[in-house]
């Protein structure tokens, strides 16, 4: 076995190119996946059953499957039921936005309903409007119990954007896995894609520890 | 557009079969890292400090890495390293159980630390060792309490094994994209099989909280 | 012999002619700054009920889990059975097979049965068979008045009953000696009175008993010797007469006359 690591730096604007995506796609899809998330659990909150049972079958839905599946499901339906194609990174955007919407969705709900409805009740007490008791007593309380979860979430995503390389985003996974298949350098390709996630996500995952300590909820 | 669900039909026990390997594969990777997460949690909270901060540097590591990453690298890399060439199903239970174990590690941890000290002190009290304690009174209860959590580690370990596909175990997903491969009818084929994988998560993550409910006293200290 | 013979009382304090159970000498503990027990020197007799009271916080408790080494003295002497406590864990856990303790919040172990609850520390500890551990747990189970509850779980007990197989757990250990720590403050009103029933029965029966209360009632009726606590030290002891009837320092009249005591 001869190992050739030179490979990995002469392919370093390409994997820097993939990381950059990968980068991209976590962010763009978090700025999706937070709005929809707050309108769909608001959506879910609603009196409306029309509404709320929408949210909910959405949610549930695109919860309970496997995000590989909704990739391919993106890639070959979209397209079809739209009439026009979508590039890769769309697509791929497309399912992690469906995917991390449900979760976020959730996470909202949670913490709008963690809110004793004793404090909106005193809010309107004090002479606050709805709307005001939401935006000055309610959100400011349920933040701290989302921002944990949602940072959780963040790493998810940062880690399942690896999938959409399956339809050929050109992310940090696909890039490594081409040129893998390219130059058969699999060993040194493939530690070289583990190494480049680990150090990105390894210090994102000890600030969602920090986070989650800094703002843990003591009942 | 004409839908034409006859490949559905054609090929729904080839379909089933790959259903039963994504369960098995599932079921397998959660009783593995199970254990494996359990060593790791009882390491982390009682061993020397040789021992808990080689355990951290693993479950982060875990949980910074994607599953993709870790599943390629063992089913390309690790043969390259030792010569061995594995069954994709075996490279797939490793990988999934390498990272499930991280998680399974951090839920035992949170159940162990979850009982109250006087339940240590009760023990202490009988005369029972630290062994003694965490085998006959901790670990029992923390169990039960860690059942929600290790029905989502099932659910969410079902969800990834799809991933496995991308080394070709013959799993739903694989198999499901072999038939759209043949017949080319991948809107018919993927929904069906997304409702498949919906009517296998859904019910079991409500059946996993309904027998929760029903032992839930066990670990109430 | 008249009552008021100054000499009687220490004459007549139970347990004097044989050696002393437990001796503290001098104990300290410190939790941090904080000063929990501040030169503690007291002595339990064999087959003595001695009640501490006081104050939340006045180092009770803490002096009480100095007795079994769940906590480890800052300086002093704590002498079980003529010899001080081991250090070492392993020394020290034997120690605790003979002495048992009942929690405030009875610690019962919610995944076992009743009578497993009970049978646990001989199974475990002593290494006892089970069918003789559970033959000895039933009996201990009937004493406690729960022989019907035996095959429960406590999670389907009341408070009272919890306590009473928490007792029951303690005695299945055969011990020398008996810790209370607060062991009706968790009760409901109407279970307090069958956990000092209980209790009570054991005094009788001659178990050495170290409860640290806020039961005055208890204290009066049962104790042989009473110990107050004030700011982690010792203010006054003696027989129960005494403290309740006649306090001789102000300390103890002025925490008697908080929880409303009158004589």
């Amino acid at each position: 076995m001869t190992l050739d690591w030179s490979i990995v730096w002469e392919s370093r604007y390409a994997l820097a190119e993939g990381a950059k995506l990968t980068v991209m796609l976590t962010v763009i899809t978090m700025l999706i996946a937070i709005p929809a998330g707050i309108v769909l659990a608001v959506m879910r909150l609603s009196k409306s059953r029309v509404l709320s049972t929408s949210s909910m079958c959405f949610v549930e839905f695109f919860r309970n499957l496997p995000l590989l599946l909704v990739v391919y499901w993106a890639f070959y339906v979209m397209p079809v039921f739209m009439g026009i194609e979508f590039s890769a990174f769309t697509t791929g955007l497309v399912a992690l936005s469906l995917n991390v919407s449900a979760y976020n969705s959730e996470t909202f709900r949670a913490g709008i309903n963690s809110i004793r409805k004793g404090q909106t009740e005193a809010a309107i007490a004090l002479g606050m409007s709805r709307g005001e008791a939401m935006r000055k007593i309610v959100i400011p309380q349920a933040w701290r119990r989302v921002l944990p979860v949602l940072a959780s979430t963040w790493v998810s995503l940062f880690k399942d954007t690896s999938l959409v390389s399956v339809i050929a985003v050109g992310e940090l996974a696909h890039v490594a896995m081409q040129i893998r298949s390219q130059t058969f350098r699999v060993l040194e390709m493939l530690t070289a894609m583990a190494v480049i996630y680990w150090l990105m996500g390894y210090p994102q995952a000890k600030l969602v520890d920090w986070i989650r300590k800094k703002y843990e909820v003591k009942e | 557009m004409e839908l034409d669900f006859s490949p559905l039909l054609d090929s729904w026990g080839y379909l089933l079969g790959g259903l039963g390997i994504t369960v098995l594969l599932a079921v397998l990777t959660v009783l593995c890292s199970i254990v494996l997460g359990m060593a790791l949690s009882i390491g982390r909270i009682y061993g020397s400090a040789w021992l808990r901060i080689p355990i951290v540097f693993y479950i982060d590591t875990q949980r910074a890495i994607p599953v993709f990453v870790v599943l390629v690298w063992i089913y390309f890399a690790v043969p390259i390293l030792t010569g061995w060439n594995f069954h994709p199903f075996w490279a797939a239970l490793v990988a999934l159980t390498l990272n499930a174990s991280a998680y399974a590690a951090e839920i035992v941890r949170a159940g162990i630390e979850s009982i109250r000290p006087g339940q240590v002190r009760a023990g202490l009290a009988l005369g029972m060792s630290r062994a003694q304690i965490v085998r006959q009174v901790l670990l029992p209860q923390a169990l039960v309490r860690m059942l929600p959590s290790f029905g989502s580690l099932l659910t969410h370990t079902i969800k990834d094994t799809a991933i496995a596909a991308v080394i070709a175990v013959p799993e739903l997903m694989k198999r499901a994209e072999t038939v759209v491969g043949q017949s080319y009818r991948p809107i018919e084929v993927f929904t069906t099989i997304m409702f498949v994988y919906f009517i296998i998560l859904y019910p079991g993550s409500r059946l996993i909280e309904r027998l929760y409910q029903r032992v839930a006293h066990l670990g109430r200290s | 012999m008249s009552a008021d013979d100054p000499m009687l009382t220490s004459h007549q304090r139970r347990g004097a002619d044989l050696p002393p159970v437990v001796v503290y000498e001098e104990v300290r503990k410190l939790f941090g700054d904080f000063v929990a027990l501040d030169g503690v020197s007291i002595q339990v007799n064999q087959g003595e009920v001695m009640c501490l009271i006081g104050p939340s916080g006045s180092g009770k408790s803490t002096l009480l889990r100095c007795t079994n080494a769940l906590e480890v003295v800052s300086s002093g002497r704590v002498i079980f059975e003529g010899k001080p406590l081991p250090s070492n864990e392993t020394e020290a856990r034997k120690i605790r097979q003979r002495m048992g303790m009942v929690f405030q919040n009875f610690e019962l172990f919610p995944h076992k049965s009743t009578l497993d609850n009970v049978a646990i520390g001989p199974i475990t500890v002593l290494g006892m068979k089970e069918g003789d551990a559970r033959a000895r747990a039933m009996k201990l189970l009937d004493k406690v008045g729960l022989t019907d509850k035996a095959g429960s779980f406590p999670s389907s007990l009341s408070g009272g009953q919890q306590q009473r197989v928490a007792i029951a757990r303690a005695l299945a250990m055969e011990p020398d000696v008996m810790l209370f720590d607060e062991p009706t403050s968790a009760l409901d009103p109407e279970t307090i009175g069958e956990v000092l029933n209980v209790m009570k029965q054991l005094a009788e029966e001659g178990m050495t008993m170290i409860v640290v209360t806020h039961e005055m009632t208890f204290a009066r009726r049962v104790a042989n010797w009473v110990v107050v606590f004030d700011h982690g030290k010792v203010v006054e002891q003696g027989p129960p007469e005494q403290i309740f009837d006649a306090p001789t320092c102000d300390r103890t009249r002025d925490f008697l006359g908080h929880l409303g005591w009158n004589g």
